[in-house]
């Protein structure tokens, strides 16, 4: 073994793994390592091969190519025609429909692979009774596994996959069958748990605000290859490709040509029909490619960027584009309105500070540092 | 990376190929029981020579089966016989399914239960009880009703004689008891937007309920089918005195004569197998899509309320189950206490003698014995293989489960007759098997594979309701897969096992058609026992053991039920 590498120490990694179901490449040459005590996310739309990636590495599928190492052994090799089966990866897993065992007691799910592990019975009695207490079932023990509600098996998922203390827990989109209220608490306790034992995280899920909110690291995938790794902030705000763009958030995208560049800012000419043709927006160059100029390019900025006032203010700046407002809802805490900006329909949320009207006249400022620019 | 000198390196591929080589030992096996004899069949119809002479390949076999007028006749028979029990059957089941599942109908579970029994009745003692009431001269129904109009209405060795217990045994009980819970689980809002939309009650059930469920009831429909061509006994005992043959008759006929002609009846059956093919796959092709149709579990679906309609439906339905279920138990019953099995006129017509002497028989407590045997074997052997086949087919990535699944409908293609005939060649063509003929072992073999469909079925979707995902749990928390197999998949699979043995137990004591060609002297069961005892024309030793196979049947029946198998894990 080698040294102890301390924090940055690596749990699990993968190395160009591929799985074929058929001729499809499910999961396409990816590779990612996870450091130790951090929550890494798989995040992905439904089919994009996020969910196989982790059952490859629960021993619940095998590798048509790469390899797969857990805690510097590896695990499986379609090269070296290696192969650990799941019950000797030690690995804690919660199902997206929990796999509670309906013919066992809330105790004897958690107790189940403390048995395997032969724990003599006082120490397994003890653990679970701590186990269950941290997420609050202390005292349904004896209940049977089905006569519990969703967030109950969940907890008790959880409790099963982390009282023998896995090198890595695999979180299968638990929060998916809960409602939205129970999801946001249970997102909460996961968080909290999470950070009080320290335990490395593998978490798939297709929502993007569970994603962005739990994790520390975050690897979008689509159609089996990952497209971005990195911090929640980081792909939010400079995604690589317009794929992570997309996905993650809102964004506004209007068409234009390149024009002369301009000190650090991409100058790009707008064209939008009517009044707006031929105005100009500054924007920094997204993706790391060349843009001639001339080329037609797409700019894109977060709804949440555009700077919204009043027409006729005094601030009558470059980079700004005149909206009307379509329809306006008040939701609460803010007022939710369609805003045309041509022939683009977008969504802004405006302050409840002051009173909009619907067919206002509104200035769309937008940021050049918020502006991206993209091949088209 | 240093770590990666440390890593342990475990064989995983042989493991791999330890899995497929078991599976590929399945599938061979099921394949040279089932497929193996099947194709020994089908080379058959060529071989025209007479047994005991060389071999000779022509096509006399087929033009037997196709030119000359008894086999054609056979085959005519055989599908009208087939046709109109589907066509009076099927509208019957539709509304009797509707009122159990449906409608606020008074003790529908009762009813429901009833016609659960009522399938697990042997065909075979359902018969011997409506000759008591039907026989032309003697019949109960017949003479009480000359009295009243001066003739003898009924005759049950006659086509419709014969179409009457079809319909009251296999193809009734089958179809209700497959649609009442497909009604049951069928979304209640398709019919009340329609009660919304202003159509009533009845306009509703037929323009709507009976629509929905369409890919249902035809599945219901083929199965029923499928099932109805497999009896044999039915024919044999009613269209015998008329000389009223179908082709599972014909070829039983044909086989047992002095020079038998294998290939005139190997022939018949190609026929057969080739027209139960689309039905098979077509049935299969529809139960796959059956699922956006009906809406299972938390679903809960409101019953229409029959109104003034509750008292007639009660009757219609409390009339049904008289005629499938207490007819055929109480009458089998009376007809055991008779001195002449269906002379209600004589003097002094009741006895035990039938009982003691059947009992006190020692051929009886033979065939007793080898039923028990049989039936127990066949059980346990039916829960081993079938549940290996439909674990096979539900849960690995073998490449042949396919394959292996539609093997395992095989069976309910050919009529069992044929099956029979197929393995006896089998047994009797292949050396090394040729030692089993005239044991018991043979008749579980054909026990396991006549149980087939149904048994893997049940497991299969036994299987499917379990959930990959609890298994998985289990291997991620550290248990080998053998461990998870015990703990977890036979826990949970428990009662569904239990109830297929029951099934199977049940179905092994009463099979005649698979078993009659297979059966010697020395490994007679009860069931082959009765038709002897027929064909010697002591019907009251018949009705006795048709009355012990009965209650073996509804025993079985009723603890099937106990261990929690619905019917809607059938279909």
């Amino acid at each position: 073994m080698g040294a102890e590498l301390g924090t940055t120490e690596t749990v699990l990694s993968l190395d160009r793994v591929t799985k074929l179901f058929g001729t499809t490449r499910a999961v396409d040459e990816v590779s990612l390592s996870i450091r130790r005590g951090e929550v890494f996310t798989l995040l992905g739309p439904s089919g994009c091969g996020k969910t196989t990636t982790l059952r490859l590495v629960a021993g619940l599928e095998h590798p048509d190519e790469g390899e797969i190492i857990l805690r510097d052994r590896v695990v499986a090799s379609a090269r070296r025609r290696l192969f650990l089966p799941p019950n000797r990866r030690n690995l804690g897993m919660v199902f997206q429909s929990y796999a509670v065992w309906p013919h066992m007691t809330v105790f004897e799910n958690v107790a189940y692979p403390l048995q395997l592990r032969r724990v003599s019975r006082a120490v397994i009695r003890d653990k679970v009774a701590r186990v269950l207490d941290l997420v609050g079932l202390g005292g349904l023990s004896e209940r049977p596994g089905t006569l519990l509600s969703g967030g109950q098996m969940q907890r008790l998922a959880l409790c099963r996959a982390l009282v023998y203390e896995p090198d890595l827990l695999l979180l299968d989109e638990p929060f998916s069958n809960l409602d939205a209220k129970l999801r946001e608490q249970m997102r909460g306790e996961v968080k909290l748990l999470q950070r009080r034992l320290g335990i490395t995280v593998l978490f798939v899920t297709h929502d993007q605000v569970e994603a962005l909110s739990l994790s520390d690291r975050i690897a979008v995938v689509h159609g089996g290859r990952i497209e971005q790794v990195g911090p929640p902030r980081c792909l939010y705000e400079k995604p690589a490709s317009a794929f992570v763009r997309d996905f993650l958030g809102q964004t506004v995208i209007l068409q234009g040509r390149v024009g002369p560049a301009s000190g650090e800012a991409l100058r790009v000419a707008v064209e939008l029909n009517g009044s707006m043709s031929g105005r100009i927006l500054s924007g920094r160059l997204a993706a790391s490619v060349a843009l001639e100029t001339g080329a037609v390019a797409h700019l894109s900025i977060r709804p949440e960027d555009i700077e919204v006032s009043p027409l006729g203010s005094p601030s009558q700046q470059a980079n700004q584009l005149p909206g009307i407002i379509d329809t306006l809802s008040f939701v609460g805490d803010r007022y939710e309105a369609r805003v045309s900006l041509g022939e683009h329909r977008v969504v802004l949320f405006l302050p409840r500070a002051r009173e909009w009207r619907e067919g206002e006249q509104l200035q769309l400022g937008f940021p050049p540092e918020m502006v991206s620019v993209w091949p088209a | 990376m240093a770590g990666l000198t440390e890593a342990i390196e475990v064989p995983g591929a042989r493991r791999l190929e330890l899995q497929g080589v078991l599976c590929t030992l399945v599938l061979a096996l099921v394949a040279l029981v089932v497929v193996f004899p099947l194709v020994l069949v089908a080379l058959q119809s060529f071989q025209v020579a007479p047994p005991g002479q060389p071999v000779r390949y022509g096509l006399d076999g087929w033009r037997a089966a196709l030119g000359e007028p008894g086999l054609r006749t056979a085959l005519v028979n055989t599908f009208t016989v087939t046709f109109v029990r589907q066509l009076l059957s099927l509208p019957l089941a539709v509304l009797l399914a509707w009122l159990l599942a449906r409608t606020d109908l008074p003790g529908r579970h009762w009813f429901e239960f009833a016609f659960w029994a009522a399938f697990f009745l042997p065909p075979f003692t359902v018969t011997l009880s409506w000759i008591l009431l039907l026989d032309p001269e003697y019949g109960l129904l017949n003479t009480w009703l000359a009295g009243l109009v001066g003739v003898h209405p009924f005759n049950i060795y006659s086509f419709w004689g014969i179409v009457w217990v079809h319909v009251i045994t296999g193809s009734l009980t089958v179809k209700v008891i497959l649609l009442t819970p497909a009604f049951r689980n069928m979304n209640a809002s398709f019919e009340e937007a329609s009660r919304v939309a202003g159509a009533g009650g009845l306009r509703t059930a037929l323009r709507i309920t009976v629509p929905v469920m369409a890919p249902a009831i035809l599945s219901v429909l083929l199965l029923g089918t499928m099932v109805s061509l497999q009896t044999f006994e039915v024919e044999q005992v009613l269209g015998l005195p008329f000389r009223f043959f179908v082709f599972s008759t014909t070829i039983y006929d044909l086989l047992v004569t002095r020079v038998p002609r294998y290939d005139a009846a190997t022939a018949l059956a190609v026929l057969v197998l080739a027209a139960m093919l689309p039905l098979v796959l077509a049935q299969q092709w529809l139960t796959r899509g059956r699922r956006y149709t009906t809406i299972t579990g938390q679903f809960q679906s409101r019953v229409h309320r029959l109104g003034a309609w509750r008292l007639p439906a009660l009757g219609l339905a409390a009339a049904f189950v008289v005629i499938v279920l207490a007819v055929p138990v109480v009458f089998a019953l009376l007809g055991t206490f008779m001195k002449l099995f269906g002379f209600f006129q004589i003097a002094d017509r009741w006895t035990f003698a039938n009982w003691t002497n059947v009992l006190g028989d020692e051929t009886f407590l033979r065939s007793l014995h080898n039923t028990v045997v049989l039936a127990t074997s066949t059980a346990v052997a039916t829960i081993v293989v079938h549940s290996l086949i439909a674990y096979i087919v539900v849960r690995t990535r073998y490449a042949g489960r396919r394959f292996l699944d539609v093997i395992s409908w095989l069976p309910f293609t050919v009529p069992g007759i044929i099956l029979g005939l197929a393995l006896l060649w089998l047994f009797l063509g292949v050396g090394f098997l040729r030692p089993l003929y005239g044991t018991t072992a043979l008749l579980v073999i054909a026990g396991v594979i006549a149980g087939m469909p149904l048994g893997v079925q049940i497991i299969k979707s036994g299987l499917g309701q379990l959930g990959g995902e609890l298994e998985e749990a289990s291997r991620i928390a550290g248990a080998s897969w053998w461990t998870t197999y015990r703990r977890i998949v036979l826990r949970l699979m428990a009662p569904t096992l239990l109830a297929v043995g029951m099934i199977t137990f049940v179905g092994a004591a009463r099979n005649i058609g698979n078993f009659a060609l297979l059966t010697t002297s020395a490994n007679r069961p009860l069931s082959m026992l009765q038709l002897d005892y027929v064909a010697q024309r002591k019907l009251e030793e018949a009705v006795v053991v048709a009355c012990v196979i009965m209650f073996v049947s509804l025993g079985g029946a009723l603890l099937a039920r106990l261990l929690g198998l619905r019917s809607g894990s059938l279909g």
